[in-house]
């Protein structure tokens, strides 16, 4: 048996590029966000938008032609964007919270990044889970159908558009919303009850306002509204939304750009360093 | 590691109407660097202000030679930071940490991993480094930031109060740790005390600093060498009638405790046993005056007025 010392050598290696940094925050934060409310979240998206796309599809087939307006069942309620705003908290509330309440982010800022590296691994990995409620379910729920043969190709592939579409900008504004509340606190329980809270009271508050108002601009405050409005015209859903579609879609994509540059703001002002 | 390590070029900060430092030029060379001074001296701002996370009000900073403004970059590649608070993941697994910190700072994913085992076992850790961060004790956290630091093989390794909170024990285990380190000789070390006794035998240059203002700088060799002729005797009972006897030979001797200060000239002794003689005096010793930075710090801050406050 050989006894050594403790020894400390090192080899010497090629540096990564920014851009491999920035994977490894990603990287660390997906899997740091893997929490019991994330995952039980995403999984009842991905049960209701399944099980409802193929119950939609399977009994239109029987009684007639299947169309992309088909697959707008999950969003003939507001259901589906509340339980991505679940994922939006939960995934999303500490991801600068937790850092800077645990002054974590010393360590990143003493580090061969920019700020924008670091925000942007923050933004990819919340953005992943929210892309994993808000996108995959209704793709996922396309593939299925169409492996059943249910849809022609043509209404599958636009069916996969719309559901893509709608669950980008989704991801989008709610990615930003977390990350800007997020960068407010250092309690991600505080900036999970303000995700909820901003949207919740929109959505309520702006049903309320139109009731006694009938105003046609009040709904685009309400990101949900927003959302529901941006699905009906990518389905090709027959009616009138509640909101212009394309308004609603810049409204939710400038928004998310905006608050995400906010959150970004937000951080240049922090003394990351002080007792 | 030859070449210039730090330069420090008439750099002043303020937070608000606070000076935490003023018009501080300083250079050094590769090698152990003590950042010394009590709390609230601007030891941290100006680790901060090298490490580029605040901007100075006035005046530039290099390290390594590079302009710390123009190339942040560049300097964090080259730089480790133990910051002295708290600042760790609580969730992540000790290699868990040193391996992020590792990729982050731009080694490849196998190597950080390596390399954080490495480390890890280095500053004694390699029992623990499975065990989540929010499980260590205080001289865990101590060695896993040393740790963090220190994986990315930096150049210079700011050191801010590394042996805060540790009982004494743990506070020599993590002196002995950064003297092993500073032996290898591949990384400099700037290290920043309020604990002096900590500085005293393992810096080779040393920055005093009070309320934002450098009392001195350079090497401890010169600091500390004082003069030749400076000499301390100690005697049996009262000093007093020794050293008024010294002063009646136009010595001029100091007292401090019971230590008498007195310059020999050419290391002439002879007065000194004969102003004894004369007073029945017994001496215990005469040598050398060996001074420490203690004495150094107590001595600049004494012959500098006082700051107002801060």
């Amino acid at each position: 048996m050989t006894i050594s010392l403790p020894r400390y050598h090192s080899a010497p290696f090629v540096r990564t590029s920014r851009l491999a940094r920035t994977w490894a925050i990603v990287r660390r934060e997906f899997v740091r966000r893997a929490r019991w409310g994330t995952l039980l979240a995403v999984g009842i998206s991905f049960t209701a938008v399944i099980l409802t796309v193929t119950f939609d599809v399977e009994f239109t087939s029987f009684i007639g032609a299947v169309t992309a307006a088909t697959y707008y069942g999950p969003y003939t309620s507001p259901a589906w964007p509340l339980l991505t705003l679940i994922v939006a908290a939960t995934a999303g509330a500490g991801s600068i919270a937790e850092d800077v309440g645990s002054r974590a982010i010393t360590l990143y800022a003493t580090r061969p990044i920019q700020l924008v590296d670091y925000l942007g691994g923050k933004a990819a990995a919340c953005a992943s889970w929210i892309a994993i409620a808000a996108i995959l379910p209704g793709v996922v729920g396309v593939l299925i159908t169409a492996t059943l043969a249910l849809p022609s190709a043509e209404v599958a592939l636009s069916a996969l558009a719309a559901f893509i579409a709608t669950g980008l900008l989704t991801t989008v504004f709610f990615a930003g919303l977390a990350l800007a509340l997020s960068s407010l606190t250092t309690r991600s329980l505080y900036a999970g009850a303000a995700i909820f809270g901003v949207v919740l009271s929109l959505y309520i508050g702006v049903a309320v306002v139109v009731g006694i108002t009938g105003s046609a601009y009040v709904p685009y405050a309400s990101p949900v509204t927003d959302v529901l409005s941006v699905a009906h015209a990518a389905f090709g859903v027959s009616g009138t939304p509640p909101t212009d579609p394309g308004a609603s879609a810049a409204l939710l994509a400038g928004s998310g750009v905006l608050l995400t540059a906010f959150a970004a703001w937000r951080l240049s002002r922090i003394e990351v360093v002080t007792e | 590691m030859a070449g210039e390590l730090l330069r420090v070029d008439g750099v002043s900060k303020h937070f608000g109407p606070v000076e935490a430092l003023s018009n501080l030029t300083v250079q050094f060379t590769p090698g152990t660097v003590g950042l010394v001074g009590p709390n609230g001296s601007g030891k941290t701002t100006l680790i901060r202000l090298l490490m580029g996370l605040l901007t100075p009000d006035s005046g530039t900073l290099s390290v390594l030679g590079h302009d710390v403004r123009q190339e942040a970059l560049v300097v964090r590649e080259r730089v480790g930071y133990m910051p002295e608070h708290d600042c760790l993941m609580p969730d992540l697994s000790g290699v868990g940490l040193v391996a992020l910190m590792a990729q982050v700072s731009g080694l490849p994913k196998e190597v950080a991993m390596s390399r954080a085992h490495e480390v890890l076992e280095f500053v004694g850790l390699q029992e623990q480094r499975y065990r989540k961060i929010q499980e260590y004790s205080v001289g865990m956290r101590q060695r896993i930031k040393l740790a963090q630091a220190i994986v990315h093989d930096p150049s210079l390794c700011f050191l801010d109060e590394p042996t805060s909170g540790l009982d004494p024990r743990g506070r020599q285990e993590m002196l002995d740790l950064i003297r092993s380190l500073a032996r290898l000789g591949k990384t400099s070390f700037v290290l920043s005390t309020h604990l002096l006794p900590d500085v005293e035998g393992l810096v080779d240059q040393v920055l005093l600093l009070n309320a934002g203002r450098q009392l001195a700088e350079g090497p401890v060799e010169r600091l500390l060498g004082g003069h030749e002729e400076d000499n301390v005797v100690r005697v049996k009972g009262d000093p007093a009638p020794l050293v008024a006897a010294l002063a009646a030979q136009g010595l001029a001797p100091t007292l401090h405790d019971r230590d008498i200060h007195v310059t020999l000239v050419a290391r002439d002794a002879r007065p000194v046993f004969q102003a004894a003689a004369e007073t029945g005096t017994q001496i215990r010793y005469l040598g050398r005056s060996v001074r420490t930075i203690e004495d150094l710090f107590l001595s600049r801050v004494n012959a500098v007025p006082a700051a107002p406050p801060r």
